[in-house]
């Protein structure tokens, strides 16, 4: 085979794997093709400007970096510098030299030949890595998307934020070549940060410092990254962190900016996550508590009077509007021995609590009227029973009359309720409280007062809600307003005294929400 | 979770073997494979299977590494596979465009099938 022929196969083998780490061997082939016996091989880095040595000869001295003329830079001095060059760029440059004797034409022209070939299959191999780098960057960026596009999908379709928290750690890793990666999220009750899932060990000290601002943080030259993740109302809850990012040279480096934007994206999709997260779980609870507040309504409903009943010579009306699904209002009715005792109570607070005491009282009420004890009895002990078993700042206020037809007369007990109006000959009378709400202390004593209550006469029981029921500008309705309307109506039956009360109340607090119960209750001698 | 990889050797009959890994193939993770790899390589292996189901991270290095054991393996006439990919890796595979130059298995009864490696 013709020597160039030879050398141009050699260069083809070695052609396979990257010609710049292949140095040696091929000045080895031009000195072996050739009668040049030494010289230095330079190559140019595909990133840098420099010309760095690839190769030398043992018996030459060439420095690492070429700067200017090789023919000065080169010990023993070369016979022929021949620069690799591409349509390009300069790639390279060959030096040959040869002791003792001088070379001729044909080598020279060899020597170019070969130098031209070796340019261009250096810079073919350049292009084409430079090629495969672009490709695989296109197919990062497109990785970098899909992961974030199935981040989201996820949040959509769980709600599980342990396994988010595992997922979003994962991709955030893989992408930014981090070696360790850590999810801190912030402790609502000592407010400072908790690990919550990690790759690998990253200290948690640093996360207080300065994160409240919510600027992403670098430390330690840049190889550690923390990233604060943003609630709903822009407050810190939470951190991601990544540390020692890997470089293609095999060594840690120091974050770059785009994998800083990466990891506030991840950020991002963390704080969408947790946040579905709670809403989800504040959803559940509220669910969870109306189911309850639904049962206690429909506990209370058959608690209370589901009929008006009827006793001859007695009309009877009631009105009850509870403020929220569960209120502390309470109404009953008993007849015994031709006596009609009716009675009006409003317990501390709402909702459940409310309703737990409501029960509570009607349970222990409807055992002491079938012991058959009179009013004060059954206040006093109701007193004594509410005090032992309730808790210390629950307590009941309680109107309770008993109207006897037959000796005329109305027996009352309140006990810290508003006043109940009495009506009798068209004169207005108030029923005051004349004792301490039910509960507050165990030794309270509560005595009945009598009063007659000739034919005609009307008893109107009422809670709070009635006389502080209030209007849109704030103003209350009052007792005022109630007295005027039971002045317009004295002659009036039970039903119509009740619904012109109701209607009052109504048309007076117009589009304002009901914030209290409303119970009322009317009781009137044919 | 581990942060070292450690990699595990199955040799099946004079030309296949199963390696498997564990932990997170990265840079480091990613030579480990790669060295244990072209040992193989070099003794005749040409059916070589990765199998990753203990491997739930890899980044684009990792991934880099893992194609010039491909490069290195078609050049020489041999096969690569891979199975037990969770679906993030075997979607990032198929993205960075592994899964054109080696199979993709399932499971391992599979790759060990078609890839005719001895038991």
């Amino acid at each position: 085979m013709h020597p160039f022929a030879d050398f141009i196969h050699e260069m083809q083998q070695l052609e396979r794997s990257p010609l710049a780490s292949q140095g040696s061997l091929i000045l080895d082939a031009f000195t072996r093709h050739t009668r040049f016996d030494n010289g230095a091989l330079y190559l140019r880095d595909a990133r840098g400007s420099e010309l760095r040595l690839a190769a030398k000869s043992q018996q030459c001295v060439a420095p690492e970096i070429l700067h200017g003329d090789a023919q000065s830079a080169l010990q023993p001095s070369p016979k022929v510098v021949v620069p690799l060059q591409s349509n390009r760029e300069a790639v390279g440059v060959l030096a040959l030299a040869r002791e003792g004797e001088d070379v001729d034409d044909d080598d020279v022209a060899f020597v170019r030949a070969g130098a031209a070939f070796l340019s261009t299959l250096i810079t073919n191999q350049r292009l084409l890595q430079e090629t495969r780098e672009g490709d695989f960057q296109l197919k990062y960026r497109l990785w970098e998307l899909e992961s974030l596009y199935d981040i989201g999908l996820s949040i959509a379709s769980t709600l599980n934020v342990d396994e988010l928290a595992d997922e979003i750690l994962f991709r955030m890793i893989s992408l930014t070549n981090a070696r360790r990666a850590a999810l801190f999220l912030r402790d609502a009750s000592t407010g400072g940060f908790t690990l919550y899932r990690s790759f690998g060990d990253i200290p948690a000290d640093f996360l207080e410092q300065e994160l409240s601002e919510g600027k992403p943080l670098t430390f330690e030259n840049g190889t550690v990254v923390a990233v604060p993740i943003k609630g709903s109302n822009d407050a810190v809850i939470g951190v991601l962190a990544a540390a020692e990012r890997e470089t293609r040279e095999g060594g840690i480096g120091a974050f770059e900016e785009n994998e800083l934007r990466l990891l506030a994206l991840f950020a991002n999709q963390v704080a969408i996550a947790l946040e579905n997260a709670r809403l989800h779980r504040q959803a559940l609870e509220k669910q969870a508590m109306e189911r309850e507040l639904e049962l206690a309504a429909t506990i209370q409903r058959d608690i209370l009077p589901k009929a008006i009943p009827q006793m001859e010579g007695i009309e009877i009306a009631a009105l009850s509007r509870p403020a929220r699904q569960v209120g502390g209002d309470y109404h009953a009715f008993f007849i015994r021995d031709g006596v009609l005792t009716a009675l009006v109570a409003d317990v501390a607070g709402k909702s459940m609590p409310a309703a737990l005491l409501v029960s509570a009282l009607h349970a222990v009420i409807q055992l002491l009227f079938a012991e058959g004890r009179e009013i004060g009895e059954i206040a006093t002990e109701l007193n004594r029973h509410i005090h032992r078993w309730s808790a210390e700042n629950k307590f009941i206020t309680m109107i309770m009359v008993s109207i006897d037809p037959e000796a005329e007369t109305i027996q009352f007990v309140n006990a810290g309720h508003n006043p109940a109006y009495m009506i009798t000959n068209g004169r207005i009378d108030t029923m005051k409280s004349h004792g301490l709400p039910i509960g507050i202390l165990p030794q309270t004593r509560y005595l009945a007062q009598t009063r007659p209550f000739p034919a005609g006469s009307c008893a109107v029981l009422y809670s709070d809600g009635i006389t502080e029921a209030e209007d849109v500008a704030g103003e209350e309705f009052e007792n005022a307003r109630l007295e005027a309307l039971l002045q317009e109506h004295v002659d009036c039956n039970a039903s119509l005294v009740r619904d012109q009360i109701a209607d009052a109340v109504d048309a007076f607090v117009g589009e304002a929400p009901q914030k209290d119960d409303q119970t009322l209750v009317v009781v009137r001698r044919a | 979770m581990t942060e070292e990889l450690k990699v595990a050797v199955d040799r099946r009959g004079t030309s296949g073997a199963i390696l498997y890994t564990k932990g997170y193939i990265n840079n480091v993770g990613g030579e480990e494979i790669a060295s244990r790899a072209y040992e193989l390589m070099e003794g005749d292996v040409r059916s070589l299977l990765l199998n990753l189901r203990e491997t739930k991270i890899v980044n684009s290095i990792g991934i880099s590494i893992l194609i010039e054991i491909i490069e290195k393996m078609i050049d020489k006439g041999g096969r690569i596979g891979f199975c037990c990919l969770t679906p993030v890796i075997h979607k990032t595979f198929q993205i960075m465009g592994l899964a054109n130059y080696a199979s993709i298995f399932t499971d391992e009864d599979q790759a060990v099938k078609e890839m005719g490696l001895a038991s």
